[in-house]
């Protein structure tokens, strides 16, 4: 029988451990307990409930007011990890800066990202979006068209089978702007499909979400090694959460250096 | 060119003119007779350019497109050599800078002339030796002028080529000299006398060159090819020098001196090697920056004194006991009781040191308190008593002595006043050689730089200092919570743990026997990592938090050693009350013993007693000394498992969990651990004083400790090196070290305390230990007093320890100290004054110059427009344009050649710089 007073000495690792961690607490807290709670109070989905919300509350045909709409739940009432207002500033600027005409998205979940893409593009300009759910995806796609958007294309499937099918299916020769958000394991994988496919071409530009937070180790352990990338790190926090790091990877495509350049 | 100038004056006799005629040109060109010499000089060109006109040849034209601007260079250059001393100046100038520059270019030129070379370079040398030694240049140049009239017949035949070769010489003279000398290697017995020397004065020269390398303002690569070219002439040549004999004495002695020099490198080499664990500390410092570095320091050095203490305690008490003193099972104190003898050798008791390991030479009860043991005499009880005192003292000394010289070291400026300098410029560590760990210090560099900025901003504004006052209050408080919490909790436990004891600890579970231990080692493992937390609010640099958290873990761990002191001292107190009865009970137990054997046998009653069953009283002292080697075991045990555990175990889970774990654990949420040097240096520090406090009682202690660091060392090494990652903000920790000493003196003095105040105080066992018998332990001084030493020795010794002398002296050394603190104050603020000092002359030299610099500009400004005026008017634009530019351009290179047209002559200034710009007018005129 262990002792209270011994027990009593792990007091301070315990409150220590809570302090340190306390946004990964809240994080568990309103990512999962709160979901599960709900999806069983209401029988919906997350998504569906956040696509009602944002039903009631926004102005249909004006992309801001959804996207605000969705900040204020995500940051209110419930968590979905969408790219957040934060970090869609950098994506934003990105796509200004860019102006790309082909853009692909790589899951979609609940629009929000599509929507905010579609916002900053260009005149003509075209968003695929990738989303693998049946159920996201047809929220996502209710989410555009709410937002007013029809220049886009929801492929519904899997990301490492629409990629080699892109150029074939959609008639796609190369892609400027792509931006990663499903999956944090499919990361590498996709890229290195992208690459294969011959999609990127010189100066395409690919944005890779939450790669600190939950991470992708790997895809940039490989984007450090490849060389083939520009690449640099966007620091910030985890959306709608302030005290977890995340950042965003920004790589540059410069194509294979060197082999056919001689 | 010099393959054409050796085709054309091969033979010797015009050669040797020819190249008295150089020497004699370029010998008094340095010595005197300048303008005699610029008029010959003039002659000179003419001649060299009707030459160059009449014969030039293909080769030469190689030659030329070879030499490019160089060769126009100086031409240029000797059109204007009327100014002598310049000249003069630049020639020395060029000719340091020259050598190792011109190398590679040289080595086409050297390749065939050799000969010619030679003898240039000879005679070369000959004026340079004219140039330092006044009256040896008289009589040569008696010579020279002799065979000056040779030579200007001789010079109508020869081509201006060996001018030009002259023109180049001086830069190229290094290298041939090193020629030369090659060829003299091959037969140097042959050399005159006068080539030897020249031969000495170059080797002295590259010597000397050797020696001030490092303060030249080179780029490194030059460096590093002219010392090895140095070095390899010097090599080759030093050995040729001397003749026959001689000679060889010299080549010998030179031998003689490398070897000594390499062996004392070697030497230097092997003191590093032998330095223990100086290569893993450097290794570790590249790794993760000295702060980390110095923590590995700290235990060497400590390891170093344990090493001492416990040669003194092992070597003066320890061994000549177990040698020279009875042996076990002669005496009680030195058998296990009756009682105790089944259980005696279980690990579980001798883990507790109990059983056989309590009755040895590990404490303090199994020693006698026989005057003097074995053939020697050795007096053991004064041994011992010194020895204690000793540690004690040497620990003192080397700890004062080791912080006064740290703090000489750490004398340096002060690091408020030029802030971003001191960061600019300072705030690399050198030391690190690991690129992540580089990555980090760049990274916390350039935070350090965006936080100072912000720091300077705000400091202006400060309407945010509230907060982060309220901020630092509020932590303090928290903190001081904990330190009451755990400080209560010790107490709680130690008071139950005297219930249980009163109890019988056998009917007690083990956690409840060791949880005064555990709680302690607990508390002690986790309020640090709650301090860590709590600082994040306080929002300090990390060098000064590190020193809060440091106090903190402090004043923690000195609660708990204190507590534990303290419920140490309840203990001694029962023991003592126990030895009462037992000492009661021993004259009953005797008395009945003698009345029982007396009517049987009168002679030997005590041969019947075996040792083992004689009663004895609880002998606090080895009690003590159990409980410090128990604390210290298991606080051993605990550093050791969270180090396994906390940092390797994690550090695999982290490894290799990562491959299939949803998020990414090593960036993320676990990690690896950092190293926490302010833990560790506590720990080590608290480690420390309970070894100074319980040596005394168990005299193994230094011998488990050296023990424990020697492990320890290589433990954390290699923890640090595979389980840790480089601190976040790595930052240099040269100025913390005498901050550890600090608290290792303070820890010196509070745990010397309670063992005085035990040794004074506390009357000895009666039944146990080298005092036994005594009412107090130092009465053993007094007892050699009385019986070593002669009378007169102990009478001057009681009346130097007579209150009369004693408090007088005291009061003298007060004084001293204060007069001495006082002084070194005065001293102390005479340096700031200096400082300041310096300061203002710093600034008021910066203004000084900058005021020159304007002026001179306007100056030239003022000289060109004069120049525009008089001669120029066809151009004013440009001059107007030029005008205005002096003031922002960079100064140009000095070329030291003057119009001979009029700039007007007005240096005002800093004539270098004025000249500098002035020369430009030339080049104005160009255009």
């Amino acid at each position: 029988m262990v002792s209270p007073a011994i027990a009593l000495a792990f007091l301070p690792l315990v409150v220590t451990l809570i302090i340190r961690y306390r946004y990964y607490f809240v994080l568990f807290y309103r990512a999962f307990l709160v979901r599960v709670w709900q999806d069983c109070a209401t029988g919906l989905s997350r998504e569906e409930r956040a696509f009602q919300y944002v039903l009631t509350n926004a102005t249909p045909g004006d992309p801001d007011s959804i996207l605000e709409a969705f900040d204020q739940w995500c940051s209110k009432v419930e968590f979905i990890s969408n790219i957040g207002p934060k970090k869609g500033k950098i994506l934003d600027r990105l796509l200004m800066e860019q102006s790309p005409m082909t853009v692909l998205e790589l899951g979609a979940h609940c629009g929000y990202s599509a929507v905010r893409m579609a916002r900053c593009l260009p005149l003509g300009a075209r968003l695929y979006s990738v989303e693998m759910d049946q159920r996201n995806a047809t929220i996502a796609e209710k989410v555009i068209r709410l937002a007013g958007f029809d220049d886009d294309t929801l492929i519904v499937s899997p990301s490492d089978e629409v990629i080699p099918r892109l150029r074939s299916d959609y008639g796609l020769e190369t892609v400027d702007f792509v931006f990663m958000d499903h999956w944090k394991k499919c990361y590498l994988p996709d890229l290195q499909l992208l690459e294969g496919s011959g999609l990127l071409g010189k100066g395409s530009m690919i944005l890779a979400d939450n790669v600190l937070f939950p991470g992708a180790p790997n895809f940039l352990r490989y984007v450090r090694k490849s060389g083939l990338y520009e690449w640099r790190i966007h620091q910030a926090t985890l959306e709608y959460i302030r005290g977890i790091r995340d950042g965003m990877a920004e790589l540059v495509y410069q194509g294979i250096k060197g082999g056919r350049a001689g | 060119m010099t393959k054409c100038g050796v085709s054309v004056l091969t033979t010797g006799d015009e050669d040797e003119v020819s190249s008295c005629y150089e020497e004699h040109e370029w010998g008094k060109n340095r010595v005197k007779g300048r303008e005699k010499e610029r008029e010959k000089k003039k002659r000179g060109n003419a001649r060299k350019k009707g030459a160059s006109r009449a014969g030039r040849g293909d080769e030469e034209l190689e030659e030329r497109a070879e030499r490019g601007e160089k060769g126009r260079r100086r031409r240029k250059r000797d059109n204007h050599d009327g100014k002598g001393r310049e000249r003069d100046e630049e020639e020395q100038a060029e000719e340091k800078s020259g050598r190792a520059a011109k190398n590679k270019k040289n080595l086409k030129n050297e390749r065939t002339r050799k000969m010619e070379q030679e003898e240039r370079d000879t005679e070369e040398g000959d004026a340079k030796r004219k140039k330092k030694n006044e009256s040896a240049k008289r009589e040569e140049k008696k010579e020279d002028g002799g065979k000056r009239a040779v030579k200007e017949k001789a010079n109508a035949v020869k081509t201006k080529k060996h001018k030009k070769k002259v023109e180049t010489s001086e830069e190229e003279d290094v290298e041939e000299e090193e020629e030369e000398e090659k060829e003299k290697e091959l037969r140097p017995e042959s050399l005159s006398p006068e080539e030897l020397e020249k031969l000495k004065e170059a080797v002295d020269e590259k010597k000397k060159l050797i020696q001030t390398l490092r303060g030249k303002p080179w780029p490194m690569k030059k460096k590093l090819s002219t010392l090895r070219e140095s070095q390899e002439f010097l090599e080759k040549y030093e050995g040729a020098l001397g003749k026959g004999k001689g000679r060889r004495l010299y080549a010998y002695k030179v031998m003689m001196t490398k070897k000594w020099m390499k062996f004392q490198r070697d030497f230097e080499n092997f003191k590093t090697a032998c330095i223990p664990w100086e290569m893993k500390i450097k290794e570790i410092e590249s790794h993760f920056g000295s702060s980390v570095a110095s923590y590995f320091i700290f235990l060497r050095w400590m390891y170093g004194i344990n090493m001492i203490l416990f040669g003194l305690t092992f070597g003066l008490v320890m061994v000549p006991e177990a040698l020279m003193g009875r042996p076990y099972g002669s005496m009680p104190r030195k058998t296990v009781p009756r009682a105790d003898e089944a259980s005696a050798m279980d690990f579980a008791v001798l883990w507790d040191f109990g059983g056989y390991a309590q009755y040895s030479v590990l404490f303090y009860g199994y020693y006698n308190n026989q005057r003097a043991i074995g053939w020697l005499k050795f007096r053991m009880p004064l041994s011992y008593f010194l020895v204690g005192v000793g540690t004690v003292a040497y620990s003192y000394m080397v700890v004062i002595r080791t912080m006064a010289r740290n703090a000489n070291e750490s004398g340096g400026g002060d690091d408020n006043s030029f802030n971003f300098s001191w960061k600019m410029f300072t705030s690399w560590d050198y030391l690190i050689g690991n690129p992540e760990t580089a990555d980090n210090k760049f990274a916390s560099i350039t935070t350090s730089f965006k936080e100072a900025i912000l720091e300077e901003q705000e400091s202006r504004k400060d309407d945010n200092i509230h907060l982060t006052r309220f901020l630092r209050v509020l932590a303090n408080f928290l903190v001081m919570c904990c330190l009451a919490g755990s400080g209560y909790l010790i107490y709680f436990v130690v008071r139950r743990s005297q219930k249980f004891a009163l109890d019988g600890l056998d009917n007690h579970s083990w956690w409840e026997r060791n949880e005064v231990n555990m709680v302690m080692s607990l508390l002690g493992m986790f309020c640090p990592m709650l301090f860590d937390v709590i600082s994040t609010l306080e929002n300090y640099h990390p060098r000064i938090a590190l020193q809060w958290q440091l106090g903190r873990i402090f004043a923690l761990f000195l609660g708990n050693l204190y507590t534990f002191i303290i419920a140490l001292m309840d203990e001694i107190n029962l023991k003592r009350k126990e030895e009462e009865i037992v000492k009661f009970n021993m004259t009953v137990w005797e008395a009945s013993l003698y009345n029982g054997t007396v009517p049987e046998n009168s002679t030997a009653p005590p041969v019947t007693i075996h040792p083992a069953d004689v009663p004895r009283g609880p002998c606090w002292e080895t009690m003590v000394g159990q409980e410090f080697v128990r604390l210290i075991i298991s606080d051993t045990m605990t550093t050791y498992i969270t180090l396994l555990i906390g940092d390797f175990l994690r550090a695999v889970l982290v490894r290799f969990l990562n491959y299939c774990w949803c998020w990414d654990l090593e960036a993320g949420f676990p990690s690896y651990s950092e190293f926490d040097v302010s833990g560790n240096v506590l720990g080590l520090i608290f480690n420390q004083g309970m070894i100074w406090m319980g040596a005394f009682y168990a005299p193994c202690l230094p011998a488990l400790n050296v023990l424990r660091l020697h492990v320890s060392m290589y433990l954390q090494c290699w923890a640090v090196m595979c389980c840790n990652v480089p601190q976040e903000r790595v930052f240099k920790a040269s100025g913390s070290n005498n901050f550890y000493m600090a608290m290792l003196l303070v820890i010196l003095f509070l745990s010397t305390l309670p063992a005085i105040y035990t040794i004074v105080t506390i009357p000895p066992s009666f039944d146990c230990g080298p005092f036994s018998g005594k009412s107090r332990m130092f009465d053993v001084i007094q007892e050699t007093l009385e019986s070593d030493f002669p009378a007169w020795f102990s009478k001057v010794f009681s009346y130097a320890s007579n209150p009369g002398l004693v408090l007088p002296f005291l009061l003298l050394m007060v004084l001293a100290i204060y007069y001495l603190q006082s002084t070194s104050k005065s001293f102390k603020e005479a340096n700031v004054e200096l400082k300041k000092k310096l300061q203002m002359q710093n600034e008021e030299n910066k203004k000084k110059s900058k005021r020159a610099a304007l002026k001179a500009a306007m100056d030239l400004e003022e000289a060109r427009k004069a120049m525009t005026q008089n001669g120029r008017n066809a151009t004013p634009l440009l001059t107007d344009q030029e005008g205005q530019l002096p003031a922002t351009r960079a100064p140009v290179p000095r070329t030291y050649h003057h119009g001979n047209h009029g700039a007007p002559g007005y240096l005002p200034g800093i004539p270098r710089q004025t000249e500098a710009r002035v020369h430009r007018a030339p080049s104005l005129q160009r255009h």
